[in-house]
């Protein structure tokens, strides 16, 4: 195996990594401040595409524009949805079990609605555009500079995400209601708020992820499922709450992915896939799950 | 006892009824109570587990896909009963097979574990078909007649519903209650939480194999697209939740609630009807997390206490 | 040989050493009190006696028998009953019911509902619920739900009964009611108690025995008077003397 092609893997993996990191790093912000585990956290990123593909195709919008339209739209998505739909159900809970178990149906059926919303309004059609096609070489590889803006946009966006966290008094209060959420109440952080601006970040960095996909690869209304699957892999091995652990992790699940499909063959991707996401489910570390008493 | 006495003849009324269908009505018919009897056993089926011990399992389609695919690879190699059997029996097996470890995972954690089961075994079935035959998707050829069909789901749903009402009724289910309930002190209280879990996993698993076997020779076309989509599965928890997780009756009324939606929608507009679900499952979840069925016999068991009184 | 005896139990979760070399014994008929600061290993103790997890090393032996991989429906069906420090009763069953679990799961392994009912019938006028039978769990007070956990416990027939913090929060006159109960569960039933208090006042004046945890470790071992003026114990937890 030359080296060009060693180097091609190697970026192919970083891009697809780039998105996966922005993916995950959204869902473990809605897990590690509410515990709750968004399975629909997909969806907004098919919405995002979709978004994407018609102003582009019916208005000409670049994608670039597109962006900012996107991940604004995805944010009072998930402002609508954290404010008339989790944060009652929150208050009215009376375990943490049931929580859970009752917020996944939730999500589950705002997975089923978002599909068929998008099935409905767009059928079923497999689409997509081209933008921005024109090929660099860097190294020798041949790159798209659609690829390149997806990679530095992912880069950038959860660099920034980062460091809001860590540099901000609003960062810290995320922090340290992922740390604790008692504590962090007691000391006067206000819960509820936090719980909006993480589902409006985690919404809008899903559609943003949807905006950049639509660049290069095919949109469907089923399109969801996979990514969302791929993010919960990324957030359990990286530590559940740990931001920068799923930033890492979706870099490096998106190299190894690559690598993967590459010796063997592209039809294996989803269940490889599936099947880590079951052992992971199955052996997974102590005290990260557990719902014991102890 | 004159309550239960009426109660068992209301039910073999029902069973004379749904025996006597298929001679008195049209083919349409026929189909629509098929259809519906199909979605009681397989949500009868569900609450065993599920509803009973409160571990959701989106799996169900799983077993589902299992017992079609079973059919579809012996059918007019072994006769069609025998089929439909085997492929409960196969379900069981392979619930029994992974029940141990995937029991040990709970709450929301179990749902996706059992999610990313039914997508694995799709798209096994899809890499399996493509690498043996080319392609995805097979027919059955010479299927039984309708009412053949209908009589082998008639059969299969009585038995579905019997067992929920046995379970629910017995020490068994006694226990699964109480599992629900808080499963670190039942443990305490000298339940075998495990066992308990791993055989109304088995036993819930029989019946969508044995469904769906069936399923396969009505449509006489099947893919691994179609019989393992999370669909079937969404269905069924959304007839439960309606009907009300520990409600015998209650899978029935949930069943025949949404059988007349889809009645209505799913031809023309299928995705309204799946929008509908979806809406229909978020507000159940927050208004109504017990269902239908229980408020309304705890009204009746109230106002017949005023009565005594 | 004693009813349970517990030799060399450690318990390690990660780095931490939450239980450390612990020895200790308890005589059939005795009411054996264990007291420690918070974080002492009590609980812990008392989870790795009833199966929850297993020693890090160590055993544990129960009328003579190796029980500690065994898991806790086994250990139920030996004999050893316990509570929860934080009460789990089965918040939808009415109180019948949730005793009568015990009695259908437990030693006695009933078949029928009807006979797990008619016996936990006894079991609730024994700790005096019996007007809350048809009551569901979840409409008790934290009182009546201490003492529904304790009546659970006692249908499942122990010979032992590990009781973990039952008084905690209550007042005093239902902390005296809880006492007479706990000294009628060995007068009448003739049931060993091991129990796990911080209400000093109710573990001087119904145990016979008293050992004490700090940090993991057992430090010191007595009747009651003793423990009271014991200088390490003292220094450890009680803070001062108390006055018998």
């Amino acid at each position: 195996m030359d080296l060009t092609r060693v180097l091609q893997i190697i970026f192919t993996g970083l891009i697809i990594g780039g998105i996966y990191a922005l993916i995950a790093v959204g869902l473990n912000l809605i897990y590690g401040t509410m515990r709750l585990l968004n399975i629909a956290h997909g969806e907004l990123i098919m919405v995002g595409a979709y978004v994407t593909y018609w102003l582009y195709m019916l208005y000409g919008v670049s994608p670039l524009l597109s962006m900012v339209l996107v991940v604004g739209l995805s944010a009072i998505i998930g402002l609508l949805v954290c404010f008339f739909i989790f944060l009652p159900i929150i208050r009215s809970s009376k375990s943490i079990t049931v929580l859970e178990s009752n917020s996944l149906l939730v999500f589950f059926g705002l997975s089923f609605i978002f599909t068929n919303v998008a099935s409905l309004l767009w059928t079923a059609d497999i689409r997509g555009y081209s933008y921005m096609t024109r090929v660099i070489h860097i190294a020798g590889v041949p790159l798209m500079y659609n690829r390149l803006l997806a990679l530095g946009v992912a880069l950038f966006v959860c660099l920034a995400c980062y460091f809001l966290l860590q540099k901000t008094m609003l960062g810290k209060a995320i922090r340290a209601l992922i740390q604790d959420r008692e504590a962090s109440q007691l000391v006067g952080i206000n819960a509820n708020f936090i719980y909006l601006i993480s589902f409006c970040a985690a919404f809008g960095m899903a559609g943003l992820a949807g905006c950049l996909l639509s660049m290069f690869y095919e949109i469907t209304p089923f399109m969801g499922l996979p990514y969302t699957i791929i993010a919960f892999i990324v957030i359990v091995l990286g530590g559940l709450g740990n931001i920068l652990g799923s930033l890492l992790g979706g870099f490096l699940l998106g190299l190894l992915e690559t690598i993967g499909v590459s010796v063997t063959s592209p039809g294996l991707r989803p269940i490889l896939s599936y099947s880590v996401f079951i052992l992971i489910i199955l052996i997974r570390p102590k005290g990260i799950f557990g719902r014991g008493v102890y | 006892m004159g309550k239960e006495r009426r109660l068992i003849g209301a039910i073999g009324l029902i069973l004379l009824f749904l025996c006597l269908l298929p001679l008195m009505a049209s083919d349409y018919h026929v189909s629509v109570f098929l259809d519906l009897m199909m979605w009681i056993a397989l949500t009868e089926s569900w609450i065993i587990l599920s509803g009973y011990t409160g571990y959701i399992s989106l799996g169900h389609s799983a077993f589902f896909g299992l017992g079609a695919y079973l059919m579809a690879i012996t059918w007019t190699h072994i006769p069609y009963g025998l089929g439909v059997i085997l492929a409960g029996l196969l379900s069981t097996a392979f619930a029994f097979a992974i029940g141990f470890p995937f029991l040990r995972v709970r709450g929301p954690y179990f749902v996706i574990l059992t999610l990313g089961l039914t997508e694995f075994t799709k798209f096994l079935f899809i890499n399996l078909e493509i690498k043996l035959g080319g392609t995805v998707g097979r027919i059955l050829m010479m299927t039984p007649g309708l009412h053949t069909l209908y009589y082998s789901i008639l059969v299969v749903t009585a038995i579905a519903t019997i067992t929920a009402y046995f379970v629910k009724n017995s020490r068994f289910g006694t226990g699964l209650f109480s599992i629900k309930e808080d499963e670190d002190a039942a443990n305490a209280m000298g339940i075998n939480t495990s066992l308990y879990k791993w055989l109304a996993f088995g036993i819930s698993a029989s019946f969508p194999g044995m469904v769906g076997a069936i399923l396969a020779l009505r449509r006489s076309y099947i893919d691994p697209y179609t019989v393992f989509s999370p669909i079937v599965s969404f269905q069924v928890i959304v007839m439960a939740f309606v009907g009300g997780l520990e409600d015998v009756e209650g899978a029935v009324v949930g069943a025949v609630i949404l059988t007349l939606i889809s009645e209505a929608l799913w031809a023309r507009y299928p995705y309204t009807y799946m929008i509908i679900l979806g809406i229909v499952m978020i507000f159940i979840v927050k208004f109504m997390p017990l269902g239908l069925v229980f408020p309304i016999k705890r009204r009746i068991l109230m106002r017949r206490k005023g009565k005594d009184r | 040989m004693s009813l349970l005896e517990g030799f060399q139990v450690s318990k390690n979760f990660g780095g931490l050493k939450a239980l450390y070399d612990v020895d200790f014994a308890v005589e059939q008929g005795e009411i054996v009190g264990l007291i420690g600061a918070n974080g002492a290993g009590k609980t812990t103790l008392f989870n790795v006696i009833s199966g929850v997890y297993g020693p890090s090393s160590g055993h544990i032996r129960f009328k003579g028998e190796n029980i500690t991989r065994l898991k806790p429906h086994q250990i139920c069906q030996k004999g050893l009953g316990r509570t929860f420090q934080v009460v789990k009763p089965f918040l939808n069953m009415t109180v019948l019911r949730n005793v009568s679990v015990g009695k259908l799961f437990g030693r006695d392994r009933l078949r029928h509902r009807k006979d797990a009912e008619r016996d936990a019938q006894q079991i609730l006028e024994f700790v005096g619920l019996s007007e809350k039978a048809d009551i569901p769990a979840k409409e008790l007070t934290l009182a009546h739900r201490k003492r529904l956990e304790i009546a659970r416990a006692l249908a499942t027939n122990p010979e032992l009964l590990l009781l973990d913090e039952v008084l905690a929060g209550l007042t005093p006159t239902e902390t005296d009611e809880a006492m007479v109960l706990i000294r009628e569960i060995r007068e009448s039933l003739g049931v060993t108690v091991l129990m796990v208090e911080h209400v000093m006042k109710a573990v001087i004046g119904v145990s016979g025995r008293i050992f004490v945890l700090h940090y993991g470790e057992k430090i010191a071992e007595g009747t009651p008077q003793e423990i009271a003026e014991n200088p390490t114990v003292i220094e450890a937890y009680l803070g001062e003397r108390i006055e018998l």
